[in-house]
């Protein structure tokens, strides 16, 4: 016979789901509600959506966004995967230095830091949008470096790794074959939150005079104020719809009962 | 491939300002177990991982057969190791944790699943092939572990204290099943641990380590009978240290005289090495030369721990049959059974 459903009542879960509906939940649906207004009939309607699709640049900015988060998300595992991975193995009294330097982004403000780019960057790195992807792996270091931190202490990293090479890997083997996927979750939610910083920066963006989704964004906003919010709308189901797919293809191995 | 001998000459280690290898040399010949026996810290493991290519010796050469792979990166050794941890791959099925040794060398889909399901077939473990690691039990996953190491046929077996986090009937299964995989497939093993009846039960010859150095190689029957050093002597079983004098390379003991054994300049005042089981225990109505402090069951042969008048603690292992009318307090006579002892400076 099949239990009922038993929903408990625990105070820090309530407080937690009070604090998002009331500061995630409740803006979203009513900006969701303002988007689908008509006023012209008074009623509701896709208008704004369907303006937002028909706009030649949506697919555009949200393209190259998206090309642009998913660069950042493959610099943010080339170099923090294996750094990481050797900082653990070694043991070494640097990792605390880079543990605090990681943490960096989240003190400096983005004006310095866009300023700072600008001044010393050289003319041919400002001439390319790929400075971009750089930059947001610095602004999601203090993130992608804690989420994958942890995966990697999870793990009984010293010993899989040495029966990985033992067995005949190298260290890319290992990495690609055993490490990354033992830490899959770390690795996915590192992929998740790099991926969504990276699509929705906007101050470090505009400063350094490149367009992108979020800076179209905002022009538009300024001559029709329901497409923008259409147009977010879809930009926070597009993300949400990729890693997703990622999720259900990169196969679900066992990783249960490791020590 | 066909299993290789192992020569380590002249390897030193050192971590920091702690010695782990001193100048250390160990042969190991082809198809033969060799266990590393020793306290924790006497660079036992250290030794091992040298040999894997999971630490780099400060100096010293390491030859498989006849090459040099003193330099040689630990994926290209071709080194089969067992951890004391479990250590199995956990998003690998056992089956391609078995394979996953000949996956690295390229060896196709369909004979590497061949070869570990022969493999798991020779520990028994044929039907698990299809689980997850962690749905084994610890036993199960050393023997899968095992099989990995033993997949793509290595020149060298290591085995890193395979046993040390199994139940004790487990060890004792799996130790005798380690020996029978390693005397069909001929392979040459280096096994490290620090249970000296494991190394003994199993090993072609055994080598007591003591910081750093290699005390003694020998037989598990020669290192137990005739110990190279005080240390072995201690290390290896028990060993009662009894206070006598050496008089014309004789020595006193209990009223007796017997050989002194000497293995270097020992005189005068000296500590008579005896086993337990050289030494006897009879119930006396007299007055006799110690009193028991107790008597351990043990099955076929009992443990009798005896006090002399002089206060030495003297342990001796007779048959439990003998021991009937031994009880804590009993006066009795204790006598030597060998008619030489070895002997060691105090």
């Amino acid at each position: 016979m099949a239990k009922g459903i038993k929903i408990k009542f625990h105070p820090p879960l309530a407080i937690t789901l009070l604090i998002l509906g009331f500061f995630v939940f409740i803006p979203m649906l009513s900006a969701f509600e303002y988007s689908i207004r008509t006023p012209l009939t008074g009623g509701y309607g896709w208008d704004h959506y369907l303006w937002a699709i028909r706009e030649e640049d949506f697919f555009h900015y949200i393209l190259r966004s998206m090309w642009l988060a998913g660069v950042t998300v493959l610099i943010t595992l080339f170099v923090l995967v294996p750094t990481l991975t050797w900082l653990h193995l070694s043991n070494s009294k640097v990792r605390g230095l880079i543990d605090g330097l990681s943490l960096l982004p989240l003190v400096i403000p983005v004006v310095a830091f866009a300023v700072g780019a600008q001044i010393s960057f050289p003319e041919f790195v400002q001439n390319t949008v790929l400075e971009l992807p750089f930059l947001y792996f610095v602004l999601a270091l203090p993130y992608a470096f804690r989420s994958l931190d942890i995966g990697l202490n999870s793990i009984p990293l010293k010993t899989i790794t040495e029966a990985a090479r033992s067995a005949g890997a190298n260290w890319l083997r290992t990495i690609t074959t055993i490490i990354v996927p033992v830490i899959r979750g770390s690795v996915m939610a590192t992929i998740a939150l790099t991926f969504a910083l990276s699509l929705g920066e906007y101050t470090l963006t505009v400063l350094l005079h490149w367009d992108t989704f979020p800076t179209w964004v905002t022009y538009v906003a300024q001559e029709n104020i329901l497409g923008a919010i259409a147009i977010s709308m879809m930009s926070l189901i597009i993300p949400f719809l990729i890693l997703t797919i990622i999720t259900l293809f990169v196969p679900e191995r066992s990783t249960q009962g490791r020590k | 491939m066909s299993s290789k001998s192992l020569t380590l000459r002249n390897i030193s280690k050192r971590f920091g300002n702690v010695k782990a290898l001193d100048n250390f040399n160990l042969e190991v010949g082809v198809g033969e177990l060799v266990a590393l026996l020793g306290p924790s810290g006497c660079g036992k493991t250290t030794a091992l991982r040298v040999v894997a290519g999971l630490e780099h010796q400060d100096s010293g050469t390491v030859l498989v057969g006849e090459k040099n792979i003193s330099d040689v990166p630990a994926h290209k050794r071709n080194m089969g190791m067992v951890f004391q941890a479990y250590s199995l791959f956990p998003n690998l099925t056992v089956e391609e944790n078995v394979a996953f040794g000949l996956q690295m060398r390229k060896v196709s889909k369909h004979v590497r699943l061949k070869k570990a399901h022969e493999l798991l077939d020779l520990v028994g473990l044929d039907s698990q092939s299809k689980r997850f690691t962690h749905q084994l039990s610890g036993g199960q996953q050393q023997r899968v572990a095992l099989a990995r190491a033993l997949a793509f046929e290595p020149e060298i077996l290591l085995l890193d204290e395979p046993l040390s986090a199994l139940d004790a009937q487990v060890r004792v299964n799996l130790r005798e099943e380690i020996r029978r995989l390693q005397l069909s497939l001929g392979t040459t093993t280096l096994f490290v641990t620090h249970d000296q009846e494991e190394a003994m039960a199993i090993s072609d010859r055994v080598g007591v380590m003591n910081n750093g150095v290699l005390e003694q190689i020998d037989t598990p029957d020669a290192l137990y009978n005739k110990p190279a050093s005080s240390f072995v002597a201690g290390f290896v079983g028990t060993m009662n240290r009894i206070p006598a004098q050496i008089t014309d390379g004789m020595v006193e003991i209990f009223g007796s005289k017997v050989v002194a054994l000497k293995r270097g300049n020992e005189s005068g005042k000296v500590h008579a090495l005896i086993r337990p089981e050289s030494i006897s225990v009879v119930a006396t109505t007299n007055q006799g030369n110690a009193k028991v402090l107790t008597r351990s069951f043990m099955g076929a042969s009992s443990n009798i721990i005896c006090q002399t008048e002089d206060g030495t603690i003297v342990q001796s292992l007779m048959t439990s049959s003998s021991t009937g009318d031994l009880h804590p307090g009993s006066s009795v006579q204790l006598r030597v059974l060998s008619s030489e002892v070895l002997v060691a400076n105090v």
